[in-house]
């Protein structure tokens, strides 16, 4: 898995475009939440800015990266060609998502860290850490699904903005207005319980026990997306 | 050595939907034999071959390599080397970088640079694979097939693209993993290879084996032909033959050393000059220009 892996990051490390899309522009949008976070706190809370920045990465970083590698690596037979080797399915998909998803793991929390250093520190940093991984989980099992309905990396730039755009809008929605109204439907959605854990988390206030029942709705989207991906995912491009 | 086949398909079935791409087909790859699998174009030797691979699940049947189901990838992959038809390597890797990669997932050792200079891409080694010609991919392609000598090669269409140095090249080192004991499973169009290389050839035609055997009990069932010019007026000739109107005549034959005496000493006999004389034995061109007509031999 680790040759599969380094292999992988050079790959990343070499075409500037996936580098700059997926990697340098979540970062940049999340500067800016930092930087402005004074303004950003007012329409929402501090909680709303940690919950954001974590599905910018989660969605444009890791989630279209994910899409776009597994796209792209089908499509020159990559995928047929490490399954020629004695190296298990699981082990090659592990291969290929471990880089994006310790980049997006390393950005997450240096850009939480600046947050926390320059607006103060969360309320519960283990609770944290819980929604954020929890979120990248879902993330991850969201671009499998979508990767077996993704022809090409080209196409990946279509068949990735329903889940990035859907998921920041409810992230938004429920980061700014909360979830006294509409309480169901906002944490069924993809996103939605994955935000009031991290905006509870990052604002306390809230019981940790109340806080920990929200991680059910987003690992139920982590089984959807799996089964989703079983059923979706190939290895072969269609002929 | 044993005799335990290397592979083993048994009733094999491949379908798409409602496309039957290989129908009841059966044969067996034993220890140490090249093993051609040619056929007309569509004929299934892909989707055969894939299966044997581990690539595709058949419909029905069963097919054992080493005696194992070819998805037990831990035990059956380490002991074979498998040469794809398109290459399917990262363009943002270099050569070494492939080879190393593909090879260590292999679970075979071997030296990287050892391999590289027995394809002859050393000079290429710090080269991204986008770089490279198609014919130095295909060697790229053998090279991670023949890291760390396995037991079992697939080559499909290995010679495609490559040029006559090349080709020979690999053949040469095929032939050193022959020595060793290696077995070969071969596709190719160019029949000449399969003719002269394989110790058993599985001809397959619409899905299924249309005909097994030895490249000369192939050929056998179709006569010999020996081909010359004749110039305008000469006696009548010795044998039965299509001469046109050029003067070009075709001898079809069953007993060629006998006719071909014939011929020549009534050549010798009459003073007449058989200018373009070639004679030959029946190529496996001419057997697969029969598949269409001929009704099939096969089982």
């Amino acid at each position: 898995m680790l040759s599969i892996a380094s292999s992988e990051l050079i790959q990343i490390f070499r075409n500037r475009l996936v580098l700059i899309t997926s990697f340098i522009i979540p970062v940049a949008v999340s500067a800016l939440f930092v930087r402005q976070h004074e303004t950003f706190a007012a329409i929402g809370s501090l909680g709303y800015i940690a919950a954001i920045v974590m599905f910018t990465v989660a969605a444009f970083g890791l989630y279209a990266t994910a899409v776009t590698t597994l796209a792209s690596r089908r499509q020159n037979l990559f995928l047929k060609r490490l399954r020629s080797t004695a190296a298990a399915d699981s082990t090659i998909l592990a291969g290929l998502l471990l880089p994006p998803t310790a980049i997006a793991v390393v950005q997450v929390a240096a850009i939480l860290t600046a947050l926390a250093m320059v607006a103060g520190e969360p309320d519960n940093v283990p609770l944290l850490v819980v929604a954020v991984l929890a979120t990248l989980a879902m993330m991850i099992g969201l671009g499998l699904a979508t990767a077996g309905l993704t022809n090409s990396p080209e196409h990946a730039q279509v068949t990735t903005l329903p889940v990035t755009l859907g998921v920041i809008a409810v992230a938004s929605w429920v980061g700014i207005s909360g979830t006294e109204d509409l309480t169901l439907l906002k944490r069924l959605l993809p996103g939605g319980s994955a935000t009031e854990l991290t905006v509870n988390a990052w604002n306390g206030g809230i019981a940790v026990t109340d806080s920990l029942l929200l991680l059910a709705p987003t690992l139920g989207w982590v089984v959807v997306a799996v089964v989703l991906a079983t059923r979706l995912f190939r290895w072969e491009p269609r002929r | 050595m044993s005799t335990t086949p290397v592979i083993e398909v048994e009733r094999l079935n491949l379908s798409y939907g409602d496309f039957h791409a290989v129908q009841n087909l059966s044969f067996q790859v034993r220890p140490g034999e090249l093993y051609a699998l040619l056929g007309t174009n569509g004929a299934g030797k892909t989707s055969t071959l894939e299966t044997i691979e581990g690539h595709r699940t058949p419909t029905s049947g069963t097919v054992r390599v080493f005696g194992h189901g070819p998805d037990d990838r831990r035990t059956v992959r380490p002991r074979m080397g498998v040469m794809l038809q398109e290459s399917g390597f990262s363009p943002d890797l270099t050569v070494r970088e492939s080879v190393d990669l593909i090879g260590r997932l292999t679970r075979r050792t071997d030296d990287v640079d050892r391999v590289l200079d027995l394809v002859g891409l050393s000079d290429r080694a710090g080269r991204k694979v986008a770089q490279l010609s198609g014919g130095e991919k295909r060697r790229l392609d053998f090279a991670t097939a023949a890291y760390g000598t396995p037991e079992l090669l697939f080559l499909d269409e290995p010679t495609t693209g490559l040029d006559i140095q090349s080709r020979d090249a690999l053949w040469a080192t095929v032939d050193r993993l022959r020595e060793d004991g290696a077995t070969i499973v071969l596709t190719t169009h160019y029949l000449e290879e399969a003719q002269q290389r394989a110790d058993r050839i599985g001809l397959m035609h619409q899905g299924t084996l249309h005909r097994e055997g030895t490249v000369s009990e192939l050929t056998r069932t179709l006569p010999a032909v020996i081909r010359f010019s004749l110039p305008a007026s000469v006696p009548a000739l010795p044998l039965q033959a299509v001469v046109d109107r050029d003067g070009k005549a075709l001898v079809e034959t069953f007993t060629m050393q006998k006719d071909l005496h014939l011929l020549l000493g009534w050549a010798q006999d009459h003073a007449v000059e058989l200018r373009d004389l070639e004679a030959g034995p029946t190529r496996l061109d001419d057997v697969f220009r029969a598949i269409g007509s001929a009704p099939s031999h096969a089982n």
